[in-house]
């Protein structure tokens, strides 16, 4: 097992890269109310080695979302224009939820396989022990 | 004792394999939302590995690998096309489970066999294993 693919590395590199996920996930939710805030997106690239993936994933820097903003009605806001209404965010924070569950999901199923891995190499270490 | 020899070149392929598809299962997993990842298996041990009997390839430089040599495996990398989530995504987290238990399975069966055939070979010598 060379330590650049072994299966802990690529484990750990699903890991971050759902970790990186959930980091934008709550960037989103806590600007869930700011003014002309755009959710951003993040997607994965599988790394490539010689043409082929090597099992290691990576987050894509974040997009920004592209789609219209709320406007909501509040003369008194300062931002208002002269109809009274003024740019919200577009952030749904039903699709946050989602998504936040999804991410959490596969970053246990990536711990998993991280620890069975761990378990394999150390049963593979008791035969020295002996 | 070559067949015990030959049980352990064995055992070592399955390990190999074992860890290998290992390696595959956790990229599976690592890329279980990756937009356009098709699931990747090998081919099953029992399949594809060469028994010490069949004739080796010759290394006719010393440079030439010899990762071709006796008791290995010609396990080939299967990508599966089948039900592809929207994105292009094959991945599906439950036959994930199901493969790192098979994978964790035969390993230990390989360790297993492993240990047991040394022990075989320590009481032929007459110690105590």
């Amino acid at each position: 097992m060379d330590r650049v693919t072994s299966p802990t590395s690529i484990a750990a590199s699903g890991m971050r890269a759902q970790a990186d996920r959930l980091r934008h996930i709550s960037e989103n939710i806590a600007n869930a109310d700011t003014p002309g805030y755009r959710r951003k997106l993040v997607s994965f690239d599988a790394e490539m080695d010689r043409g082929r993936p090597s099992g290691l994933v990576e987050a894509s820097a974040p997009r920004l979302d592209q789609s219209a903003l709320t406007e909501i009605y509040d003369p008194a806001h300062p931002m208002a224009n002269e109809h009274g209404f003024y740019d919200g965010s577009n952030v749904d924070l039903v699709v946050e939820i989602a998504d936040a569950r999804e991410a959490s999901r596969s970053y246990e199923a990536n711990l998993r396989v991280f620890e069975q891995s761990r378990q394999m190499s150390s049963s593979l270490l008791d035969l020295l022990r002996r | 004792m070559l067949e015990k020899l030959e049980t352990i070149r064995m055992s070592r392929a399955m390990s190999a394999h074992a860890a290998e598809r290992a390696k595959l299962v956790a990229g599976n997993v690592a890329n279980a939302d990756t937009p356009g990842y098709l699931t990747r298996d090998l081919s099953p041990f029992a399949e594809t590995y060469r028994s010490a009997g069949a004739p080796p390839m010759r290394a006719t430089r010393p440079g030439h690998l010899e990762g071709a040599g006796t008791g290995g495996t010609d396990a080939r990398m299967i990508e599966e096309r089948g039900g592809q989530s929207p994105n292009g995504n094959s991945v599906s987290l439950e036959d994930e489970m199901v493969r790192t238990a098979e994978v964790k399975r035969q390993h230990d069966m390989s360790l297993a066999i492993y240990k047991s055939s040394l022990t075989m070979l320590r009481s032929a010598l007459g110690r105590r294993g």
